[in-house]
């Protein structure tokens, strides 16, 4: 890909318009670090979204509206209760990456090792795509497929709502890589309710080794309701994730991601619950 | 033994530090003029294929394209690209271009155009058939009878008398016994047979390959290049052109990291050619993915230990064979599995010693020199034998070493037996401090705290492994060091190097032993390095023979023009010349009355009997003093998932005096830290065709900060008689000892042993996984 | 199209292509410190600082930087007067090859601008993008954390000591 120009355009209505007048010639440009990627020599007017103002965090009755240019640096700093992101951006790339790239922009367009999708999934996100209106769509949906589908031209992921993780809530978020700064070999993100000994709601998402991040319904489903022990919670997770088809990749076979899935998905259902319990981080 | 010295010994500031922190344009990218024109190769897409045509006629006419280079049209000479000392002991098996390409990324074509895009544009735009032909992609096919033959050219050949059959796809081959190697076995109690691997890898210098060409006034093509050999440049670069050597010269400005993988000749016959062709500045770097494909590697090693003990604990035999794969091309074939053998065999006392070294053409990347240099895939082998040899007697492996390692005093018949493509250069060992290393680092790292691995439980194991090593201190009687010095009027010395220091810090080494000798501050040195219109000749930064062997040339030089001082300022203070002694910038005479390093140079240049003082000196070396190291791992194992986690490092090590302290710890860290990411995550994946799939730091992984474990760097003292103020080489040894350590610790954290490199936890688990069956 | 920037405290304009990275425009305007290690985001060697963000210019449009504030180690310190993370790399013998140290410098400074006394763990959070092939990062850490004691040597579990008989 080829930038052939560039605009930096004010207000949102202005970036679409110009979005929507460009067609498949225009490409909208959020932090800029997955273009190097994007081979081949098809010129692309770029469409800079950097001066739209929407790059806050904000808390919200229900959680926290993040606006979609904010960077992953600003999800590492943000603090307030019930935000849990940090953890994620943490792990994401480096620094400079961290610096760079969007909230959006790491979902618009969603590659089997994504971090962030997996988190909203279990976190059960919300996102907004503004076109003539602004549609609201849940992390499930948006993230069944490629989320384009959902989007005609000039349209654009504007804000991502996430729920705080409130009280008797806990969230575990497992990335297993090769170095610190690696594409994912395996993520797994839990989020759980607690009822005393019980796991009262349960929403468990898993990244890489997978065609895309997704949800595991039937292992939430075989987990919701129960007492929680180390016995159920392996139970379950074995019963389960056989019969997700892993794949392998980087050198790294498929049945071992499948032990990695096996490991970590463990792990972040206990880190939750542990979460939930007010324990350990 | 007490040495009082003024500047060795010291951590004085490495003296480029600060231009470097401040950013100012030191290396060769920084000198690029903006109207240079831009070189881009066309890379082979094929692992093996003639070339049956090759068009370049669409490409020369595209906007900005100044020339075009390939095998049709540039010389047709036989050399090899390591940068060896003449005649070198690789094969002539490459040619500038050729009809025949012999793995993916090999070079087919070159274009120089004015901007990278144009260039890029042109490359594209070359059109070549290929014929393709069956490609070799590992060591057991290539030396399968019948294999196909990856040089089949008749010009093929090795310039000096070693065994080299092309025909069978082997590059090199040496073979040593001392004593009854057989005989040996059958006295023994204990005997093992083990297999080892270790896999290719990449040295990463942060600064890739770089170089620039340009033509001087008198038509002379002036190379600036990121080498850790300029000399070896110039003239290879002469045999490759055929132009005479006078008609060039090569500038060696900051490099930005080597680790041996700059000790080759890849870019400067290019940018030469095309600048001699253009009359143009030509400039050519390559990109990371070109520093992974089309430079050097690591040669990955398939080594066979065969090894007996008698239960008291004596080794009756040790036996070594190693098969490396060379790559494409069989640079450093010979001398790396040379030595394999001759830098870690004499480490171990054995009666009988059996040592095979191979090595064999692939269609695979080419090997090369990189830090270790052989040493470090054959310390990996024989070190982890060394733990099961003592596990098999029943004691701690620690003491199994201490009992039979080499100590001060003793020799090896190894010495003799094996050098660099010829016989080697007996030696008894000077220095050696290998047991103080062991004890101290094995308090340091809490070894008799390590416990067994069958009394370990839980999901995350932790286990502690040693190593310990040897290397050697230059090429004894085939490396050469050269300095010249001379003083300016102020009393400052302008010290001239052929030595080159790629980040090393060896132009401050250098100069800390000139200013030792002379008696001056360090700032009184200006130091100069490399030139090869400026500077004396030397081989160039390898087989860890800066320090010992440039500073012997460096510390000679001084003492030279020492003397030539003191008849100077024995005028001046009218007394014998050994009444004075230089110290602190002044020539002092017993009673105390002195002059200054100034008044003598003004007096020597603008005075009585004017004259420069200066001289110049080389040296050799009849030795190869081995530095010593004991490693320590602490590791931990996931035994869900395998993964390894190194929690400490502790690198004892007798590196003789440690000439600048500071700096000798840093290349002992640096090289451990390179040697735990090459044991543990970095790896070349490639496609069943030959294709490496992971050229990028993207998905080759080297380690960043945040995996770094804490390394203890414990410098321990001895004194190399040989060497200048007691020096001995520190920067190649240290990248030995993570591979046996770790794998080591591995084994002694969850009772398994990985022979095969690198650890990743998909290996670590399933051999978890077999173990509990 | 022409940019304007205001690079190391002076206002600078350039007239760029579209596609053109910053790192290449910073070097053509002089900056010699942007650094060229890999081309794809994952080494550091060219991180500059962007309107206050560390990021790796090899990645960034020029473009996106029209109008901005961009910081390279040019402006960080001289010769005559480092910077205190400069005086305590180049002190602690951290500089070897140094290709990668104005990312490193600047990436550091970074931190320290915001938090001028950080643990172990956050130095290696925020300089978990700066790749060095030479030192094994224990001489940088060493450094940083003098930095991090205003200056203070400190004793930690990675320090060298030295041992045995002299």
């Amino acid at each position: 890909m080829k930038i052939t120009a560039y605009h930096r355009p004010e207000t949102l209505d202005k970036a679409r318009s110009l979005l929507r007048d460009l067609g498949p010639a225009g490409i909208p440009l959020a932090g800029a670090t997955s273009h190097a990627f994007m081979k081949g020599d098809d010129e692309k007017t770029a469409v800079d979204l950097a001066a739209l103002g929407i790059d806050t965090i904000t808390a919200t009755p229900q959680g926290f509206a993040i606006g979609a240019m904010a960077r992953i640096a600003d999800l590492q700093a943000f603090a307030a209760p019930g935000w849990v992101l940090d953890r994620v951006a943490l792990r994401f790339v480096s620094q400079p990456m961290r610096n760079m790239t969007t909230l959006g922009g790491n979902l618009a367009r969603v590659f089997p090792w994504n971090d962030f999708p997996v988190a909203l999934l279990a976190l059960d996100a919300t996102l907004d795509i503004a076109g003539d209106t602004v549609t609201t769509h849940p992390a499930a949906t948006f993230f069944k497929g490629q989320p384009a589908r959902l989007f005609k031209p000039g349209d654009l992921l504007t804000a991502i709502h996430v729920p705080a993780v409130g009280p008797g809530c806990g969230f575990g978020y497992h990335k297993e890589t090769v170095v610190n700064m690696d594409f994912s070999l395996f993520t797994a993100a839990a989020w759980v309710r607690r009822d005393k000994r019980s796991l009262a709601e349960v929403r468990i998402a898993v990244g890489a080794g997978v065609p895309l991040p997704q949800r595991l319904i039937a292992l939430e489903d075989a987990l919701t309701g129960k007492a929680f022990s180390r016995d159920t919670v392996r139970a379950a997770v074995i019963a389960h994730a056989e019969a997700v088809s892993w794949k392998g990749g980087d050198g790294f076979s498929a049945d071992y991601i499948r032990q990695l899935a096996l490991t970590h998905l463990e792990d972040a259902l206990h880190a939750a619950w542990n979460d939930a319990a007010g324990g350990a981080v | 033994m007490k040495r009082n010295f003024n500047v060795v010994n010291k951590s004085v500031r490495k003296i480029d530090s600060l231009s470097l922190a401040t950013g100012k344009p030191m290396y060769v990218g920084d000198f690029k003029p903006a109207d240079a024109l831009i070189v881009k190769m066309l890379w082979s897409p094929h692992a093996h294929a003639r070339i049956v045509s090759i068009d370049t006629s669409a490409a020369e006419q595209l906007p900005g394209v100044h020339a075009i280079l390939h095998h049709g049209n540039v010389p047709r000479i036989v050399h090899t690209t390591a940068g060896q000392g003449f005649p070198e002991p690789s094969p002539y098996d490459t040619f500038m271009f050729d009809h025949k390409v012999r793995h993916v990324g090999d070079r087919v074509a070159a274009v120089a155009a004015e901007t990278a895009e144009q260039a890029m544009a042109a490359v594209k735009a070359i059109k070549v058939v290929y014929e393709e032909l069956p490609a070799v992609l590992s060591i057991e096919a290539a030396l399968t009878p019948g294999a196909p033959v990856i040089h089949d050219e008749p010009e093929a050949h090795v310039p000096i008398p070693v065994p080299y059959e092309p025909q069978r796809n082997l590059a090199a081959r040496v073979a040593m016994e001392v004593g009854d190697f057989e005989a040996g076995l059958k006295e023994a109690d204990h005997a093992l047979d083990l297999e080892y691997y270790t896999d290719y890898a990449q040295h990463c210098p942060i600064e890739p390959h770089v170089a620039m060409a340009h033509l001087a006034a008198d038509g002379r093509v002036v190379i600036t290049t990121s080498t850790q050999v300029p000399f070896h440049v110039r003239r290879i670069v002469a045999q490759t052109l055929d132009i005479p050597v006078r008609r060039i010269r090569v500038i060696k400005p900051r490099i930005g990291g080597g680790f041996g993988v700059k000790q080759e000749v890849l870019l400067e016959d290019v940018v030469a050619l095309f600048a001699l062709r253009t009359g143009r500045c030509v400039f050519w770097k390559y990109t990371r993915e070109e520093e992974f494909v089309s430079s050097r590697t690591r040669h990955p090693e398939k080594m066979r230990v065969r090894t007996g003990v008698k239960k008291d604990g004596t080794i009756t035999a040790m036996g070594l064979d190693c098969i490396t794969n060379t790559g494409a091309y069989g640079s450093h074939a010979l001398t790396v599995v040379c030595n394999s053998g001759s830098k870690i065999l004499p480490l171990y006392r054995a009666a009988n010693i059996h040592f095979v070294g191979e090595s064999c053409y692939t269609n695979l990347p080419v090997g090369g020199a990189y830090r270790g240099y052989g040493a470090t895939q054959s310390s990996f082998a024989v070190d982890c034998t060394m733990d099961e040899l003592a596990e098999l007697l029943g004691v701690d492996s620690l003491e199994f070493r201490r009992r039979n390692a080499i100590t001060s005093g003793e020799t090896s018949p190894v010495f003799r037996a094996l050098g660099e493509g010829k016989a080697g250069v007996e030696q008894s060992i000077g220095s050696c401090e290998l047991d103080r290393c062991i004890t101290l680092g094995a308090r340091a790292i809490g070894w008799r705290k390590r416990g067994r691995w069958q009394d370990k439980t839980g999901r995350f194991r932790r286990g502690i492994g040693m190593a310990a090593l040897m290397q050697g201190s230059s090429i004894p009687e085939i490396d050469m060091g050269a300095a010249s010095l001379k003083i300016n009027d102020d009393g400052s010395f302008n010290l001239l190097m052929g030595a080159t220091d790629l980040g090393t810090g060896s132009d401050t080494v250098l100069a800390q032993i000139a200013a030792e000798t002379l008696g001056c501050d360090m700032d009184k040195i200006i130091v100069y390095s490399s030139d090869t219109d400026m500077t004396p000749f030397d081989v160039g930064a390898y087989a860890s023979s800066t320090t010992y062997l440039s500073g012997m040339a460096v510390k000679n030089v001084a003492e030279k023009v020492a003397k030539q001082m003191l008849e100077v300022a024995s005028a001046m203070l009218e007394c014998k010349a050994r009444e004075i002694r230089l110290e602190n910038n002044r020539a002092v005479r017993r009673d105390g009355k002195s002059v200054g390093f100034g008044e003598i140079a003004l007096r020597a240049l603008y005075g009585t009997d004017q004259h420069q003082i200066g001289a110049v000196s080389s040296r050799i070396s009849h030795k190869s003093p081995p530095p010593f190291s004991a490693h320590f791992a602490e590791v931990e194992v996931d035994t869900e998932t395998g993964r390894v986690k190194v929690l400490r490092y502790v690198a004892a090590v007798d590196c003789g005096t440690a000439i600048n302290p500071k700096l000798a710890e840093g290349q002992t860290e640096g090289g451990v830290l390179n040697g735990i990411s090459y044991a543990l995550t970095e790896q070349y994946l490639f496609s069943p065709k030959g294709k490496m799939l992971n050229a990028g730091f993207s998905h080759y992984k080297i380690f960043s900060m945040r995996d770094k474990p804490a390394i203890t760097t414990i410098l321990v003292p001895s004194y190399e008689k040989t060497g200048p103020y007691g020096a001995k080489s520190v920067s190649e040894i240290c990248i030995n000892g993570p591979l046996p350590a770790i794998a080591n610790a591995i084994y002694n954290a969850v009772g398994v042993r990985m022979r095969t490199s690198p650890f990743t936890s998909e290996k670590v688990w399933r051999a978890l996984q077999d173990k509990a069956g | 199209m022409n940019i304007t920037l205001t690079l190391n405290g002076k206002r600078r304009t350039a007239d760029i292509h579209p596609n053109a990275k910053l790192s290449d425009v910073l070097r053509q305007l002089g900056c010699a410190s942007v650094k060229m290690g890999c081309n794809e985001g994952a080494c550091g060697s060219c991180a500059v600082s962007v309107n206050g963000r560390v990021i790796n210019s090899c990645l960034a449009y020029a473009a996106q930087a029209d109008g901005g504030t961009v910081e390279t180690v040019e402006s960080i310190g001289s010769l005559d007067h480092p910077h205190p993370i400069q005086a305590a790399l180049v002190e602690e013998g951290a500089v070897q090859c140094g290709f990668c140290m104005p990312g490193m410098i600047m990436a550091a400074k970074a931190l320290f601008d915001k938090n001028p006394s950080p643990t172990d763990a956050e130095l290696a959070i925020h300089l978990d993008g700066q790749l060095c092939r030479c030192t094994g990062y224990e001489k940088i850490q060493s450094a940083l954390r003098r930095v991090a004691a205003h200056g203070a040597p400190v004793p930690s579990p990675g320090s060298s000591t030295k041992g045995g008989r002299s």
